[in-house]
């Protein structure tokens, strides 16, 4: 539905909130033209230009936020549950397909800037391609095309694996031609087969040859890590988001690190926790359970989920009340998780001890922030992308409120939630 | 084990066997399939102590899931050549065919047969509905199109030279999933390609022909000069695609001994006639907008002349008996897919009746396709695809637009937003 034939578009609500963490705005107005905030304040003092055509949208006692920012999604993931080394089996056109339909879901739901975390060869790429052709409806797209791995490491069979200083180099450099806004490597291992999540896998040196050129590039890199030594080597070298950030030793327990936080708060990282991923593999291997169709591979499965899940939950808490920032990213549609939840890694940020308003400040401004797009959306300020989200209720008072979507706005136009094609 | 019954009722159904529409009837449903069409009170009277869900569309028609022949799910409608379409990445044209597959879904299509797509993209959107990450009509598909070097469609995939290699690409696709095998026995809009000029030997189109009829498949050419007709009726191919009647040197002659073989032969004949028309709509289009040049207005006063022929033609081979189905031949050129209905009226004006174009459009497209098994009639024993319109397309067959509901294998599908579902409608340029 295109605004187009207006000059202006004026949003009405009974609240808005900002995405500074500050104050919220009773009865509020946003005026917007050419796909940018252009005024924004009480309804009394920002109006159109007289003369000129308006069309205006009044939410009445609606809330108005910025649009969510889901800093880590996998297009790719169909959240069956089933892991990465069977997804890539399917053809690159198919990933494609559902990749496509990821990011309709995510619009939809809310989400209107979206940082995918890895898919297979080009065909996140290739979405943005047919997003651009109008082929598809998605939200703003912040690819890496493929992650960075060592041999045989996490996400590996993606199709980017380097050995060495000048390889790693040389995949920054392939990832940015092809389009890349930003690198991701995978620091540990993880739940790719031939990969230990326990361990780290490149070296400081290797790390550091990639934030370099990611750097001087202008890139941002955001690494996963399930290990403290590949954190520390993440923290180390330059990496500016920290995925997961699960203080696994190399024997499988779970241990704080207070060095960890430390570094976090003195480098300015980001933390990107991945809560909810682990709670909701548990949700559905407990229904499993209840119905007695669990595997053995299963059970096991849902033993270190547990374990884990218990574990994050108080590693994140403390390092929250340590000052450490957290950027939420949702991992879905990765293993059980299904794409348009992304409230629900939002509400597991409540969980670790964020208020409301910081829970929404760390998935639309410091969403923004970690995937260093903050000068153009994440709060609703003049001059900024209109990505806008209305939903029903105060999700400053009760951030399950987020979930009662009314309309999402996307680059100022209005989005036709109900358009299948 | 439960199934999923489901009772339908409607003011009219039009089943599609040519009968006359039944009034005060019902359908029962079970899981994909129609198992009962009856009174009313019998459907309630054989579900009376059992669950089932009741579908109530008093006051609209209820008629088969429609049948379209020749779609082409990578294209985009938009005016480009298929040379421009085949330089777009596999993944990107997936993405297209998956959007039209949906498009053609919601229009009231609930079968297709694919006239030739590039590469895999057909067979892999078929992979993608049949994993559940799609939605998509039944799909009749051929994967690439088998042609000669340089010829029509070539920049698919699909170029072999002899005997040999022709049996081999034709068991190659086979092996893919090829439902029928599509040939390009003419060239067409291909740049590199002889519109006026057959393109495979006999001896090519022989082995082409008896490989797929080994295997149980049906074939169809793209003919648009009268010697590929002439060639695929030698061949017993058994459908001819546009069947235009051009002489090597351009100049149209309507051929009635050719016509007459093809009445014989009981060759279908997919006359894609909207499709010659649509690029003149779109021109007329434009010089509502602005002033054609001379060019223009010599180009959209050929592109008239030639549909006025084309109709005529049609007409004739109809009056001598020939088999004329509706495939509209979008998304290529200018028609987009979603408008199917407008080949359909087409093939009316050219003189079928209101009950025949309906059966083009129906039964008759899924006999076609070898496919009446399985759909074209709401009879006993078929797939549950219907498509739930507003006023008699007997009476109108432009009521064939007005879908109100389509249920595919047993199940109402969420078509999306009203205002999602006017996108892709195209309708005759007017100053409103």
């Amino acid at each position: 539905m295109s605004n187009s034939s207006y000059d202006f578009t004026l949003i009405k609500a009974g609240l808005l909130v900002d995405g500074n963490g500050g104050n919220n705005l009773q009865k509020a107005s946003v005026l917007l033209k050419d796909g940018l905030i252009k005024g924004i304040g009480n309804q009394e003092s920002v109006l159109a230009p007289e003369g000129a055509s308006v069309k205006v949208l009044d939410y009445g006692d609606k809330t108005i936020l910025p649009g969510l920012i889901d800093c880590h999604v996998h297009l790719n993931g169909i959240g069956d549950g089933r892991v990465g080394n069977d997804l890539v089996t399917l053809p690159d056109e198919v990933l494609t397909l559902q990749s496509a339909k990821n990011a309709r879901a995510h619009l939809y739901s809310g989400v209107t800037t979206i940082r995918d975390c890895g898919a297979k060869n080009n065909t996140t790429f290739m979405l943005r391609k047919a997003v651009e052709m109008g082929i598809s409806p998605s939200p703003r797209l912040i690819l890496t095309g493929r992650p960075i791995s060592i041999v045989g490491g996490h996400l590996g069979y993606f199709g980017e694996e380097a050995t060495g200083e000048v390889e790693c180099v040389k995949s920054v450099r392939r990832l940015i031609k092809q389009g890349a806004d930003f690198i991701k490597i995978t620091a540990t291992g993880g739940s790719t087969v031939t990969s230990l999540p326990y361990r780290p896998s490149f070296t400081k040196q290797e790390i550091q040859s990639i934030t370099g050129e990611a750097h001087k590039m202008g890139k941002h890199v955001a690494a996963h890590c399930t290990s403290s030594v590949g954190i520390n080597n993440a923290l180390d070298s330059g990496v500016d988001t920290i995925i997961h950030g699960y203080h696994f030793d190399s024997d499988g327990t779970f241990n704080y690190r207070p060095e960890i936080t430390e570094k976090f708060i003195e480098k300015g990282v980001f933390l990107n926790p991945t809560i909810y991923q682990g709670r909701k593999t548990i949700k559905v291997l407990e229904s499993k359970q209840d119905q007695g169709t669990l595997t053995q591979m299963e059970r096991e499965n849902l033993e270190t989920s547990r374990y884990r899940s218990e574990k994050v939950a108080e590693i994140v808490s403390k390092m929250v009340s340590e000052g450490v920032k957290l950027a939420c990213g949702s991992d879905a549609s990765w293993s059980y998780y299904k794409t348009g939840d992304f409230q629900s890694e939002i509400s597991a940020h409540v969980s670790v001890g964020l208020s409301p308003i910081e829970a929404i400040v760390s998935a639309t401004k410091d969403s923004a922030k970690s995937c260093w797009i903050d000068d153009k959306v994440g709060t609703l300020s003049e001059n900024k992308i209109a990505d806008i989200l209305v939903v029903d209720g105060d999700p400053t008072k009760d951030i399950n409120n987020l979930r009662n979507v009314v309309d999402v706005i996307s680059n100022g136009e209005l989005v036709d939630r109900g358009n299948l094609i | 084990m439960h199934r999923n019954k489901k009772v339908i009722l409607a003011s009219q159904i039009i089943d599609g066997t040519g009968r006359k529409p039944l009034e005060e009837s019902a359908i029962l449903v079970e899981d994909s399939i129609i198992v009962e069409v009856a009174n009313k009170s019998e459907i309630f009277q054989i579900v009376k102590d059992q669950e089932y869900d009741l579908l109530d569309y008093t006051g609209f028609v209820l008629i088969p899931g429609m049948v379209d022949c020749h779609t082409h799910h990578n294209g985009f409608g938009d005016g480009r050549l298929g040379d421009d379409v085949s330089e777009i990445s596999d993944e990107i044209l997936t993405l297209k065919s998956s959007s039209n597959a949906r498009v053609a879904l919601f229009s009231g299509i609930t079968t297709i047969r694919e006239n030739g797509p590039k590469n895999m993209t057909m067979f892999r959107l078929r992979d993608a509905i049949k994993s559940g990450i799609e939605i998509g009509p039944r799909m009749n598909l051929c994967g690439r199109p088998v042609c000669v070097i340089g010829g029509h469609m070539g920049y698919f995939g699909g170029e072999v030279t002899g005997v040999f290699e022709a049996t081999r690409f034709v068991r190659s696709l086979i092996k893919e999933g090829a439902d029928y095998i599509k040939i390009t026995q003419t060239g067409g809009t291909t740049r590199t390609s002889f519109p006026l000029l057959p393109a495979f030997n006999i001896d090519e189109l022989s082995a082409i022909t008896n490989e797929a009829k080994k295997f149980g498949k049906l074939t169809a050419t793209h003919c648009v000069s009268t010697e590929g007709t002439i060639n695929s009726l030698d061949t017993g191919v058994d459908m001819v695609i546009h069947a235009v009647f051009k002489e090597p040197d351009g100049t149209d002659k309507f051929r009635p001994n050719i016509a007459e073989r093809l009445a014989e032969a009981q060759v279908y004949v997919n006359p894609t006639l909207h499709v010659f028309r649509a690029r003149a709509w779109e021109m007329e289009r434009l010089a509502l907008k602005r002033a054609l040049s001379k060019n223009e207005i010599k180009l959209l006063d050929s592109h008239r002349r030639n549909f006025d022929q084309r109709l005529i033609d049609c007409s004739k081979m109809m009056e001598m008996g020939v088999k004329v189905i509706t495939g509209s031949d979008s998304s290529w050129g200018d028609y987009k897919i979603g408008n199917t209905i407008h080949e359909t009226e087409c093939i009316y004006m050219a003189g079928y009746s209101a009950s025949q174009s309906f059966h083009s459009v129906t039964l008759g497209a899924a006999k076609a396709l070898d496919m009446d098994n399985i759909v074209g009639s709401l009879e006993v024993g078929k797939k549950a695809d219907m498509v739930v319109v507003e006023g008699n397309p007997l009476e109108e067959i432009g009521n064939l637009r007005n879908i109100h509901e389509v249920i595919f294998d047993g199940n109402i599908i969420d078509r999306g937003s009203k205002d999602s579902n006017k996108v892709y409608i195209q309708s005759a340029p007017s100053n409103n």
